[in-house]
């Protein structure tokens, strides 16, 4: 068990170097979902299944939908949408 | 001496009123008899040499040198401002006792009132939810108040743009480029009408979603979970039902104004719920709400109320976000 | 140790499973191949890996819990595949050039937003 602890916190900070230097708005997003993913299964190895609800929930559900939300207005949604303008 | 005092105060008068110096041999004229109170007063007796007068002279001063004392003075109070909160804040650290010491009372007798107190002071099974919602109610309250307020802030500012919208719609005759500006960007295709799939799947898990966000509220006191995590579910299924449907279904029975009297209704009966229990449960005091028995769904005093309320304003809050960023509607 | 036995197998086949998914996600070039190998193989694999806990576990209260995640899984991956497909067809510049593409439902004429 130590053993995937250790594995989940190395993957969380790739995952949070990650997040900083990629160039891409939407890469960071997703990136930052499976950080907020791997944070709530830390959480629960952590006996603190309260805080592991509510990463998941709102972590990795509510608050990826807003920052996408928001790179839609902002039209960083992808490369797709640049070929066509 | 009465006459000089009279010489000084009419010089003084007309400096401030801006008369230029009198000539030698002027006959002052008498002043105007008291028994006429009510007539107009010769008022340009001295403005033969009109100068500006002291008002206008200041103005003009405070426009030319004014932004420049107002600097002065800012930068210097914020300086000011600056060093004494620094100095009251590091005189307050270095009271504190060493960061990480074991025998802080934060790292052992806190923790040990918590554990063993905890069940029958607050009557919540989950420590947890006892501890963030008796022991230290006020913070979540806080937590709520700034969620709440950042979801009015949001409402406020797109609400504006779609007042505004509805003007322009109303009166043509407004520039034609009046358009939201927050809707310029690129334009989005959306796909979620007739898909049958996303539909039929909806309808199967919606219901189960909404079950699980309000056990999880409802039993925040003894399980794991609270009004935080509840709410969040809650809203989950909101956006799914927004999603699959569309957003006038959801419109049918939350609206903008079903967000605001219900997280208004939330935050004013926490706040006076927790009020009540402060100021009379709070030091030892009596208290009539009752605890309950540990393990019921109807203990732990208060806190089944206040996961509610909180589960309320965080489920129309996060909803209220999601359509507001993508409709600019609620 | 007939269950132990049992168990293992299940458990193998999904990580086996699981391993074909994540490799055809790196090797396949376009998305739609994506994600047909992501949706069919995770919800295989899932299947596989949770009925293999269920045998371990036997027949308790956590099984019935496990049994609920396959169902949910089962109903909500297929629905978050179709609609990354669905997504990625309409917003494509030129989806003839990837698959055969034919528009039975008109959704793009009626679709002014």
């Amino acid at each position: 068990m130590i053993v995937i602890e250790w594995l989940l916190l190395i993957f969380l900070i790739v995952c949070a170097i990650a997040v900083s230097i990629s160039k891409n708005l939407l890469n960071s997003v997703i990136i930052f979902m499976s950080y907020s993913l791997v944070m709530a299964v830390i959480w629960v190895l952590l006996r603190s299944p309260d805080l592991a609800i509510t990463e998941a929930a709102v972590g990795a559900g509510v608050t990826s939908v807003l920052f996408f939300l928001a790179l839609r207005k902002i039209g960083q949604m992808g490369h797709k949408e640049d070929e066509e303008k | 001496m009465n006459e000089e005092l009279k010489a000084i105060w009419r010089s003084l008068f007309d400096w401030v009123m801006g008369n230029g110096p009198r000539p030698e041999n002027e006959v002052i004229p008498p002043e105007p008899p008291p028994d006429l109170p009510f007539t107009l007063k010769p008022k340009d007796k001295y403005s033969r040499f009109h100068e500006a007068t002291l008002k206008e002279r200041y103005s003009q001063w405070v426009e030319i040198h004014g932004l420049h004392i107002f600097s002065i003075v800012y930068s210097g109070l914020s300086v000011l401002t600056c060093v004494v909160v620094v100095s009251l804040l590091l005189a307050t650290v270095a009271e504190l006792p060493p960061f990480g010491d074991e025998k802080n009372p934060a790292n052992n007798e806190v923790i040990r009132r918590y554990v063993e107190h905890g069940g029958h002071e607050t009557g919540a099974q989950n420590i947890v939810a006892g501890l963030i919602l008796d022991y230290r109610a006020f913070d979540t309250f806080g937590e709520s108040a700034v969620l709440f307020t950042a979801a009015v802030s949001v409402l406020m500012i797109l609400g504006a743009s779609r007042r505004n919208k509805q003007d322009n719609e109303l009166s043509p005759n407004v520039n034609e480029d009046g358009k939201n500006f927050l809707q310029r960007g690129p334009p989005i295709k959306t796909f979620r009408k007739d898909d049958a799939i996303l539909r039929g799947v909806a309808t199967l898990s919606i219901p189960v979603i909404l079950m699980m966000g309000c056990v999880v509220v409802i039993n925040g006191h003894l399980s794991p979970g609270g009004g935080f995590s509840g709410g969040a579910i809650l809203s989950t299924a909101l956006i799914l039902a927004a999603n699959a449907y569309g957003f006038e279904r959801v419109h049918d029975f939350f609206n903008e104004r079903t967000f605001i009297v219900s997280s208004s209704t939330a935050l004013m009966i926490y706040a006076l719920s927790k009020g009540y229990s402060f100021f009379t449960g709070a030091n030892h005091l009596h208290s009539i709400i009752p605890k309950g028995t540990i393990g019921n769904i109807l203990s732990g005093g208060l806190i089944l109320p206040l996961n509610i309320c909180v589960g309320l304003i965080v489920a129309g809050t996060l909803y209220g976000f999601y359509a507001l960023f993508s409709e600019g509607d609620m | 140790m007939i269950r132990v036995i049992i168990a293992g197998l299940l458990m193998l086949s999904g990580l086996f499973v699981l391993g074909i998914a994540t490799l055809g996600i790196f090797r396949f070039s376009t998305m739609l191949n994506r994600i047909h190998v992501a949706a069919k193989c995770d919800t295989l694999g899932a299947l596989l890996m949770l009925s293999g806990l269920i045998v371990l576990s036997g027949w308790n209260v956590f099984s019935l819990k496990l049994l609920l995640v396959i169902i949910f899984l089962w109903l909500c991956n297929p629905a978050a595949s179709h609609l990354v497909a669905r997504a990625e067809v309409k917003t494509h510049p030129n989806i003839n050039s990837i698959c055969d593409y034919i528009d039975l439902t008109n959704e793009n004429k009626n679709d002014d937003n």
